[in-house]
């Protein structure tokens, strides 16, 4: 056991933050278009120059380094879809180019990056198709702070061979629940330095013990999802993926409300940054619940219930 | 970072298996005490022997005082094999966690020579007093008092909630020992033993186990001055040291974890079907279980990097006391009606949770710490 980055993730994550801060961060997402933004081709282009996006071996077991580098790319509100390159694909063997989608095979209506997708991961109850549309999936008005396209009747065909759709699912979760916990820290972070710089009734608003423990129960939900998800990611155990997904997806209910209650109005600017990870959340949780809902497939996991 | 045990602690823990398999089979029916009450700690004595024999009562502690030299992932492996088998230890996992390490850190040389084998042998008892009627939360408001005489001081006044004081042969007492100093600055601690002249013990029934925790009545109970831990008006310090990593030394996620594995495996068992909301339920509270295990494994890895201690000792207390809660949620939902039942998983359980977010510090303190020291909110 060890908690701590070794140098060579150390350094990985420094470079991805280093790439990020010219390249990515919520004035990125801003240019693209905030809450209804475009995909980030540039940010996909530089980091797989960088090797960034295969840092996972094919079929490897530990994809530890991988989510390391999810967690930081969505604690920048990256509008890409690594995390299902990242995770999820070293499991399926496939050679697609550019961004991909995932989506339950009973699934028809809006799913991040449909629309700007080369192709789609389609999870069935036991086999996984990856269906490359022949034209373009339409665009969805969304303002939850990513691309989203509309999917329907895809068509037949794709199975991929021996690509077991149990563990394609459980890599999912962790892609799912790393990206969560991004999110989240940015959004208890920016909430963290507002309650203590706004000052109300001659006091900063962090300092009233209402608030204080609000956001103290925020943070061990996102910690406890933090560990659980890197946990999961180190060892691709499905029933500790189904854990960190549903801790990531409980939490991410916390952090939703209370972080835009302690802003006050302020939290519903357009051009503050809060709304930009909370509202993202709200869309990673539905994804969550397509490929079943978490507590249920923790309780599965573990007792076969 | 990496999540893998080494050989050696898996086979520690296989070999603990074996062992509570062989001396605690099947259900152990102490599992169902609470901690604070005292219903198995005559059993306890027994069953310490038993890992005393075997190295594993005080394997953290110095090879000097009959430690193995264990590192503390092994405690841990310990700590979460006892606690989910209901901890047989009873009341001496404060003994060998906290109270040997600081008469260990603070005792004299006659001090360490009297306390320490005894508690490395399993057979002796200890209750910690520092609770008082008008102290609770803000300890540091204590006011029982003890007064130089001589080579004594002469102690007067009440410790309130002290678990096991009914059965103990020594109490961990906090007293004041100058009543002007700043309060913080005039707390000396005192191995005080328990058949003293002038203590009373009286017990007060409560509702988590049979014998809950007493009261204590002092009246010019003379204690030695030789029976100081550390320097008079130093006891405030040596307390908190000692109990600065205590948060995760009792890991009640392992235990929680185990009482909803077994419910759960008996309502699978009676053929009962588990609706809907009910596995929801199960799977919030295993995955709380699983998330506090995960924090308190990041404080045992501080600890074993000898690391100072850290607030992400409070995260993980208050996510285990979280856990507690959810489990004892999931069990009610599981069971029905037999949580009227005395005794049922999902009883016992409920009146556990309860205590948790009381007994060793409320969950309300966890959580000013985790926003002043790990958030680093402002201050008022
Ligand atoms: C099962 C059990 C076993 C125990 N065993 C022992 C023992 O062996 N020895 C011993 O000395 N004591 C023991 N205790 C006592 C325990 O340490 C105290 O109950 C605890 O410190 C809380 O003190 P209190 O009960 O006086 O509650 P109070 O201090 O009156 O607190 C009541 C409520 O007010 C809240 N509160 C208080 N201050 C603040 C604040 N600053 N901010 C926010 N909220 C606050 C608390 O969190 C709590 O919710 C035991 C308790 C239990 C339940």
């Amino acid at each position: 056991m060890d908690f701590t980055l070794d140098s060579h993730q150390e350094a990985v994550l420094e470079a991805v933050r280093t790439l990020l801060s010219r390249h990515g961060g919520p004035a990125r997402l801003h240019d693209l278009g905030g809450d209804e933004p475009g995909y980030d081709h540039d940010l996909d282009k530089r980091l797989a120059e960088a090797g960034f996006l295969d840092i996972a071996e094919p079929r490897s077991a530990c994809r530890l380094d991988a989510a390391l580098v999810l967690e930081t790319l969505s604690g920048a509100l990256a509008s890409s879809a690594a995390g299902w390159r990242l995770l999820v694909l070293p499991t399926l063997d496939v050679d697609v180019e550019g961004p991909v989608a995932l989506v339950a095979e009973s699934h028809s209506g809006p799913a991040r990056f449909a629309a700007d997708a080369d192709a789609l991961v389609v999870i069935g109850d036991d086999r996984v198709r990856l269906v490359r549309p022949d034209r373009r999936i339409p665009r969805v008005r969304s303002r939850l702070g990513w691309p989203v396209g509309e999917v329907s009747g895809l068509p037949e065909g794709g199975v991929i061979d021996e690509a077991p759709a149990a563990e394609v699912r459980a890599w999912a979760r962790v892609a799912l629940a790393t990206e969560m916990v991004g999110a989240m820290q940015f959004a208890l972070d920016i909430t963290v330095r507002h309650v203590s710089d706004r000052r109300q009734f001659d006091r900063a608003i962090g300092s009233f013990q209402a608030v204080q423990h609000g956001l103290a129960e925020c943070s061990v939900a996102v910690e406890g999802a933090r560990w659980l998800a890197l946990e999961a990611a180190f060892t691709g155990a499905a029933s500790t993926a189904a854990a960190a997904l549903t801790q990531a997806s409980e939490a991410s209910k916390l952090i939703f409300r209370r972080t835009h209650q302690y802003h006050g109005a302020m939290g519903f600017t357009r051009e503050y940054d809060l709304h930009l990870s909370t509202l993202r959340l709200l869309a990673l949780r539905s994804e969550a619940e397509s490929l079943g809902r978490p507590a249920a497939a923790c309780a599965h996991e573990h007792w076969g219930i | 970072m990496e999540f893998d045990w080494t050989e050696e602690d898996l086979s520690y823990r296989s070999e603990l298996r074996d062992f509570l398999a062989e001396e605690l089979p099947g259900r152990w029916e102490g599992a169902t005490a609470v901690l604070g009450s005292a219903d198995n700690a005559e059993y306890s004595r027994r069953f310490a022997g038993l890992l005393a024999e075997k190295g594993w009562l005080t394997p953290h502690w110095p090879t000097e005082w009959g430690g193995t030299g264990a590192t503390p992932w092994m405690l841990a492996v310990l700590g979460e094999e006892l606690w989910s088998r209901g901890e047989p230890r009873g009341p001496q996992y404060m003994n060998v966690n906290w109270i040997g390490p600081s008469i260990m850190a603070h005792g004299t040389p006659e001090q360490c020579q009297r306390y320490l084998p005894p508690i490395a042998a399993g057979d002796v008892i200890w209750c910690q007093g520092f609770s008082e009627p008008e102290a609770g939360t803000d300890l540091a408001s204590l006011r029982t008092r003890a007064v130089l005489d001589g080579d004594d001081y002469v102690v007067n006044g009440s410790k309130i909630w002290t678990s096991y004081g009914d059965i103990a042969d020594h109490c961990y007492l906090l007293v004041r020992t100058d009543a002007q100093a700043e309060r913080h600055l005039g707390i000396s601690v005192l191995l005080m033993a328990m058949d003293s002249p002038g203590l009373v013990v009286r017990p007060i029934p409560g509702m988590v186990g049979e014998h809950s925790f007493t009261e204590l009545f002092l009246t010019d109970v003379r204690i030695p001055v030789a029976n100081r831990l550390g320097p008079e008006n130093e006891g405030w310090s040596v307390v908190r040291e000692a109990l600065s990593f205590e948060r995760v030394g009792a890991p009640r996620w392992a235990r929680a974890a185990h009482v909803l594995d077994e419910t759960v495996r008996d309502a699978m068992e009676q053929g009962r079907s588990i609706d809907p909301v009910t596995v929801e339920a199960v799977g919030v509270a295993k995955t709380a279980c699983e998330a506090a295990r995960m924090l308190c494994y990041r404080v045992i890895d501080e600890r074993a990097r000898d690391l100072p201690p850290s607030p992400h000792a409070n995260v993980a207390r208050v996510a285990m006391v979280q856990a507690e809660r959810l489990v004892a949620d999931a069990c009610a939902a599981l069971q029905g009606n037999e949580i009227m039942r005395y005794g049922s998983d999902s009883d016992l359980q409920m009146r556990k949770s309860l205590a948790a977010g009381v007994a060793a510090g409320t969950y309300e303190v966890q959580l000013n710490l985790v926003s002043r020291r790990h958030l680093r909110l402002p201050k008022n």
